[in-house]
């Protein structure tokens, strides 16, 4: 190695002297690591006070609002046009329901749910995904859904969410943030990321570049920024 | 012989919470000073210390030994300040007076290894951020220049140009006490 050192600035800067870490913070960070490997999936800093009810008590509230959803979907009103063409048919033949289906907009909405009901496959893609890209399914919809795929479905997709719940609220010591967001934030390369820092700050959007770049650092600790994009993603 | 830093790193990643402790003796000394004298108070080179090591724990998962686990560390270290200086701008802990001990018992000699000191402390508080770093990182801290290059993310050419301005700056201080 080449040892640029000039023996009367080590001195000097030797007599600067030699502090050490206090007691307290070593036994700290100690502690902090030998809490990780105890319990590798439990956050650094343990919930206390007030958080500690935060996971089971977001866990049920998500439970109790898909629940809630459930029931209210249950107790719609059907549209009286759809009763009365379709009713007796519906749980065993999705057929005559599609053919009651009046008008032909909602149709390319409603047809892969009712080609598919009685075979009940998770969702890959989330369901609040679907919600924001398929618009509020108009009532004949609603019905369709209801009394082909049914009650069962959403009952299953219901089960299907609740357990996830409490995994998802996990990771959010953090701030909170919509799993699909957080799904596709995750699947940013470390460029991609920075880019979109560099972005924000172009608009001049600093708190929301501060907290990124904040994020980004707490993912990738020992990721190198180049000085140009330094230079980028620093505030002027 | 003792395990490598690398090793019980790894061993840490596995589970091994005595590693940490072994590895963090070995290190605490020197990154506190690092980060001590890269900032504007004690309280808050304290504060990042333990930031520091907080990534280190959080990131154990990840971490595989492609260089030096020092390197590793500071490279760590270097990303937390530079978030810092961002923020807050850059400035050096203030020498408390006690601290200062003159070898001579003579009070003026006393006085102006103060002085000489204070003088020290002042040109390596008016270093620019990244020619300080490269200083500490080399001096406080071992690394070499290809080592100061990776942990800041420069090249060799500017960490040497860096290191070699900060030195011609210090000694200037020196030589003039």
């Amino acid at each position: 190695m080449a040892d640029e050192r000039d023996p009367k600035v080590s001195r000097r800067y030797g007599e600067l002297g030699a502090e050490e870490p206090p007691r307290a913070l070593d036994q700290s960070i100690l502690a902090a690591a030998r809490r990780a490997v105890d319990q590798p999936h439990a956050p650094l800093v343990a919930p206390a006070g007030r958080h500690r009810w935060y996971f089971p008590l977001a866990a049920a509230a998500i439970l109790v609002l898909a629940v809630a959803v459930t029931v209210q979907v249950e107790r719609q009103q059907p549209d009286p046009e759809a009763v009365q063409t379709a009713p007796p048919a519906a749980p065993a033949a999705p057929m005559p329901v599609q053919e009651a289906a009046p008008k032909p907009p909602p149709k390319p909405v409603a047809r892969p749910k009712a080609e598919s009901p009685r075979v009940f496959a998770p969702d890959p893609v989330p369901r609040a995904k679907v919600e924001e890209r398929v618009p509020a399914p108009p009532p004949a919809a609603v019905l369709e859904r209801r009394e082909s795929a049914g009650a069962a479905a959403d009952a299953a997709a219901s089960r299907a969410a609740a357990p996830s719940a409490p995994a998802a609220a996990k990771p959010a010591a953090a701030p909170m943030r919509s799993a699909p967001a957080q799904a596709a934030r995750m699947a940013e390369t470390p460029e991609r990321e920075l880019e979109r820092i560099a972005e924000l700050r172009r608009q001049e959007r600093h708190a929301e570049a501060d907290k990124a770049l904040a994020e980004f650092r707490k993912r990738y600790p020992d990721y190198r920024i180049s000085d140009a994009m330094l230079e980028k993603i620093g505030k002027k | 012989m003792e395990a490598p830093d690398e090793a019980l790193m790894l061993a840490y990643r596995g589970g091994d919470a005595g590693a940490f402790e072994t590895l963090y003796a070995r290190h605490r000394s020197r990154l506190y000073r690092f980060v001590l004298r890269s900032v504007k108070s004690r309280a808050t080179g304290e504060e990042l210390f333990q930031e520091i090591w907080m990534r280190v724990i959080e990131a154990r998962a990840r971490y595989t030994p492609q260089a030096r686990f020092t390197t590793w560390l500071y490279t760590i270290a270097h990303n937390h300040l530079v978030d810092h200086w961002r923020k807050r701008g850059l400035t050096l802990v203030a020498l408390e007076g006690d601290e200062i001990a003159g070898n001579s018992p003579d009070p003026a000699d006393h006085a102006a290894a103060r002085q000489a000191l204070s003088r020290f402390a002042a040109a390596l508080e008016v270093l620019p951020a990244l020619q300080r770093e490269a200083f500490l990182l080399h001096e406080e801290s071992g690394l070499s220049i290809k080592e100061i290059a990776a942990a800041t993310g420069s090249n060799e050419e500017a960490a040497k140009s860096r290191l070699r301005y900060a030195m011609a700056k210090l000694k200037a201080a020196v030589d003039d006490g």
